[in-house]
């Protein structure tokens, strides 16, 4: 086994600054969430899945406290996320939701720029600061290459990092990101999980990713999460969470979970009905 | 990246503002100064550059050059600007806001409830004082956007497009309101109302001019202070959370905000539709710049847009004076239309 | 497989017959009830035994009756042509007002008898007609060039646009022209007061002319509800059909406001109405909207004139009135 083993994962009691504790969310009478608790584990790369309408948005919604929560808390640095003045969270922690649209029109360099939101003020509208760590970002995300282009005029994955660029002008420890790769080939999803991931590594963020593939996130994650129906069915080191045991139970889906010989991560490939079954049904009509 | 930005970087106060855009603006402020200028000149009394500059540095070559200048058209120029000012800023918040560009205070029904309220009371209360006309503007205006806000929302994701169609519906029913007062009234108040509804300047002398003038600066330091939340606005309500803003407090104040510059002018000089639609558009095509600049671009011209719709007015048809309002449709109805067929429909807010 | 086993089970002949006893009452009401009331027999007396010298009878004839009849086919027509654009453009919020045929028909109308002041009974409802038919094209071209094509949303978009467009010519058309302002003023908002004999004669044809086109398309409007390259599939002809419901649409466009000005909502309000009962077959909605339409402008107008009496408001002020808030709750619901 290569490349890839224990030593490199995050202690399973290392810092926490992002807690969630207990929580429900729901719009109206039902909650999507009920009942999650989970331990943001710093400088790693935590992944969040689960099927459709298991709550995993409407938790990293909840934790970037854009919906409030029905009961329990969530704490930043120890203290409710819902106490504190919203510009001070935005200095530690930048979301970025599904599907953002940008304002017509805009070049790169200046939907890279809108991050700096929470450190400018009236008076302070663009210093030197904001300069540097717009270009820092470009360069960080690999956009500079485009920074006077328009938005719209680019391809959906370099889209996708441009977005990225954005939260990481934020300058934040922590960034919650809400389905990035969805609706992108596989290669670039591929390409923008290595850039997470290296952001993650080189610059000690702390990154929680909603991911909809299974073999992406199992690819990537430090630290798997799997959701169902509200509650975290399963959550660890990758290697204890991706089993065959729990993708049934999370997903129903039947799989078996082989290991890539060149990077010991895990992989799933899904039990599939030989023909001879297939003809055998029929002959028994 | 300093290349063409007039730029300070350190110390206090910093900005960085393109050269290209405080270019334009200097322009359209010229520009504004001429329309004046020909706006003085030109009437039934015509009279020289020369003759207009004596009079307005209080050197009036005649009696009658004085009495034009300063107490007709003077004051019913800067009238126009002024509205056309107003309803600009008001369009350029609610885009921004909405996130959609067709939206515009006479769209949305705005300036109907405002221009309600207001024939309503010229119609059944004559007595009351023109002093009072603003007030029940911004209550009739308020009042329907609070309605169609109402009406449209939907937690799940409310449609923009759903807002305009329910302010369009609302619009109808508040015209039909409105009509019902006009057709009813005596005729000479009707007619007098009528006028006023069609988005007339040319009556305006120097009481609707301290009031729109009022406005502009009174509510100038609340644009100023949104220029920055309208930024983080238009990136989405989830992502402006995310950037530290809050979100639905800041939303409503800034609608109240345009509820407020519209009705300001819808009050004194009736509804003059898409100028808040166009005149924000225009000023995108004119210089590239952030939120702040657009929106001082997007007053210089919706100041030159009724300015020129009310110079038209007066000339094209002389002696018959056609208002600003009915020009400004002619005007903004092809260039809403342009707008209809390059902007994909979106359904999202 | 025998052709009949698809004709639907037809239901016992109640409804109709229903239908045309509340017309019917409704029409009486009408012509019954106004500044003074007649009682219903005296009603029935002028109609079947007319006496010239009766007070009653005269007020009945020439008044009241004319004016039940118009506001039955106006009704009908709008209601008619209403449901065939909903059909035909798939859009629940289409209305001859809404997309802009009414205004387009009012501004032919008053440029031609107010800028050009030809007034002959017999041009009216032929200029409204190209009028209304000119708003259209323009108001669906705008719309199909749009990223998206003729959305439902889109459309009513370009209707609005060409809507105010005209409405400011018309307005300026009335303030070059103060003498068609107050002649003018109330036929603008949509009356039933006032229809000239003349104008009403020479309008009927087009009126029948585009009831009986709306008929016969009425099976081929059910299918191309259902999708245009659904309705090709199954053999319709679907460039003919369209045209066919334009030309319905504005004749009866035409009509209507030739004889009683621009009166909106009747036709977007009346054919949802008429669907909760009768479904989604055209050969239903058609009929019925027609009857719908008829009654519901009858009691409308029966309320215009007597809400406020002795003033009268004009029934297009009442179906706006009326109308508007129930667009607002279809755009709620529906979108």
């Amino acid at each position: 086994m290569t490349g890839y083993n224990n030593s490199d994962a995050p202690e399973e009691s290392a810092a926490s600054c992002l807690r969630v504790a207990g929580v429900a969310v729901g719009y109206g009478d039902a909650p999507i969430v009920r009942d999650v608790s989970l331990d943001v584990l710093d400088g790693a790369l935590t992944v969040l899945v689960g099927p459709n309408g298991s709550g995993k948005s409407t938790l990293m919604k909840a934790m970037a406290r854009v919906l409030p929560v029905r009961s329990g808390e969530i704490r930043l640095d120890g203290r409710p996320i819902g106490a504190m003045p919203t510009r001070e969270v935005a200095k530690r922690l930048a979301l970025l939701p599904q599907g953002p649209i940008a304002p017509e029109g805009l070049r790169v360099r200046e939907l890279v720029a809108q991050g700096r939101y929470p450190h400018q003020s009236l008076l302070r509208q663009w210093s030197r600061r904001d300069a540097e760590a717009v270009e820092a970002a470009m360069q960080a995300a690999d956009v500079i290459g485009f920074a006077d282009r328009p938005v719209s005029e680019l391809s959906g994955g370099q889209r996708q990092r441009c977005w990225i660029a954005m939260v990481l002008a934020q300058e934040t420890d922590i960034l919650l990101l809400d389905e990035p790769t969805t609706f992108l080939d596989l290669k670039v999803q591929v390409d923008l999980m290595r850039l997470l991931r290296r952001i993650a590594k080189e610059d000690g963020r702390t990154l929680v990713v909603v991911l909809h593939e299974l073999n992406v996130a199992a690819a990537f994650a430090d630290h798997l999460v799997m959701m169902k129906e509200g509650r975290i069915l399963a959550e660890g080191h990758v290697e204890r969470v991706f089993t065959a045991a729990n993708l049934r139970e999370v997903f129903g889906l039947e799989a078996n979970v082989l290991r890539d010989p060149a990077s010991g991560r895990p992989v799933c490939m899904p039990v599939v009905t030989s023909d001879a079954d297939v003809m055998s049904r029929i002959a028994a009509q | 990246m300093s290349a063409g930005l007039l730029i300070r970087l350190d110390g206090p106060v910093t900005y960085a503002l393109p050269v290209h855009a405080l270019t334009v603006l200097a322009v359209l402020l010229g520009l504004t100064c001429t329309l004046v200028v020909a706006s003085l000149m030109a009437g039934s009394y015509p009279l020289e550059a020369t003759e207009v500059v004596m009079t307005l540095a209080g050197r009036a070559p005649s009696d009658m050059a004085q009495t034009v200048v300063w107490q007709f058209r003077f004051p019913r120029a800067l009238a126009a600007l002024a509205a056309g000012a107003l309803l600009a800023l008001s369009g350029a918040t609610l885009q921004n806001v909405t996130r959609n560009p067709l939206a515009d205070p006479s769209l949305v029904g705005v300036s109907q409830g405002a221009g309600l309220a207001v024939v309503a009371a010229m119609v059944a209360w004559p007595e009351l004082p023109q002093a009072m006309r603003p007030v029940l503007a911004f209550g009739g205006a308020l009042a329907v956007a609070a309605l169609i806000q109402g009406i449209a929302m939907r937690r799940s994701g409310g449609a923009t497009m759903r807002f305009i169609l329910t302010g369009i519906g609302v619009a109808a029913f508040v015209s039909a309101l409105t009509s019902a007062f006009l057709t009813y009234g005596q005729i000479d108040r009707a007619l007098s109302a009528l006028g006023w509804l069609a988005g007339s300047v040319h009556a305006a002398g120097w009481g609707e001019v301290a009031v729109l003038g009022g406005a502009l600066l009174c509510l100038a330091p609340a644009l100023v202070m949104a220029s920055r939340p309208m930024a983080a606005m238009r990136m989405g309500p989830e992502m402006a959370v995310g950037l530290g803003l809050r979100v639905g407090r800041t939303r409503m104040a800034l609608i109240t905000l345009s509820v407020a510059l519209a009705a300001a002018a819808v009050a004194m000089v009736g509804p003059i539709g898409f100028v808040g639609l166009v005149a924000p558009h225009l000023a995108h095509r004119l210089a590239r710049c952030g939120v702040g600049l657009h929106l001082a671009l997007s007053a210089a011209t919706g100041a030159l847009l009724v300015g020129a719709a009310d110079l038209a007015g007066r000339l094209a048809f002389a002696p018959v004076q056609i208002p600003a309002g009915l020009v400004t449709a002619l005007i903004g109805v092809p260039l809403f239309v342009w707008l209809l067929l390059r902007t994909q429909a979106r359904a999202s807010l | 497989m025998t052709a009949s086993s698809f004709r639907p089970a037809r239901r016992p002949g109640f409804a109709p017959l229903l239908a045309l006893v509340v017309l019917a009452l409704a029409f009486a009401w009408h012509v019954s009830v106004g500044a003074r009331t007649i009682p219903l027999p005296v009603v029935a007396e002028a109609l079947l035994s007319y006496d010239a010298s009766v007070f009653e009878h005269v007020v009945i004839v020439d008044l009241r009756l004319p004016r039940a009849l118009l506001a039955a086919m106006v009704g009908a027509a709008l209601a008619v042509s209403g449901a065939l654009m909903q059909g035909v453009t798939r859009n629940p919020l289409a209305d001859p007002g809404i997309l802009g045929l009414l205004i387009g028909a009012s501004f032919a109308v008053v440029l031609v008898v107010g800028v050009f002041d030809l007034a002959a009974p017999a041009l009216i409802p032929l200029v409204a007609a190209l009028g209304a038919v000119i708003a259209a094209m323009a108001v669906w071209g705008i719309a199909a060039a749009a990223p998206g094509g003729a959305m439902p949303l889109t459309l009513v978009l370009s209707g609005a646009a060409v809507t105010a467009f005209l409405a400011a010519l018309v307005t300026i058309a009335n303030l070059l022209d103060e003498q068609s302002f107050e002649q003018l003023r109330v036929w603008m908002t949509g009356s039933l007061a006032g229809a000239q004999g003349g104008v009403m004669l020479w309008a009927l044809p087009w009126l029948c002319c585009g009831l009986v086109v709306a008929l016969a398309i009425a099976r081929q409007v059910t299918a191309l509800a259902m999708g245009e390259e659904t309705a090709t599939g199954l053999g319709l002809n679907v460039g003919r059909v369209k045209a066919l419901a334009l030309f319905a649409v504005v004749a009866l466009t035409a009509a209507t406001v030739a004889m009683a000005g621009p009166m909106g909502f009747v036709g977007l309000v009346v054919p949802h109405v008429v669907r909760l009962f009768a479904g989604q077959d055209y050969r239903q909605i058609v009929p019925w909207s027609a009857l719908a339409g008829a009654g519901y402008l009858l009691v409308v107008d029966v309320a215009a004139r007597m809400v406020l009496a002795p003033v009268e408001i004009s029934t297009g002020l009442v179906t706006a009135l009326l109308g508007a808030p129930i667009f607002v709750w279809l755009v709620r619901a529906r979108l």
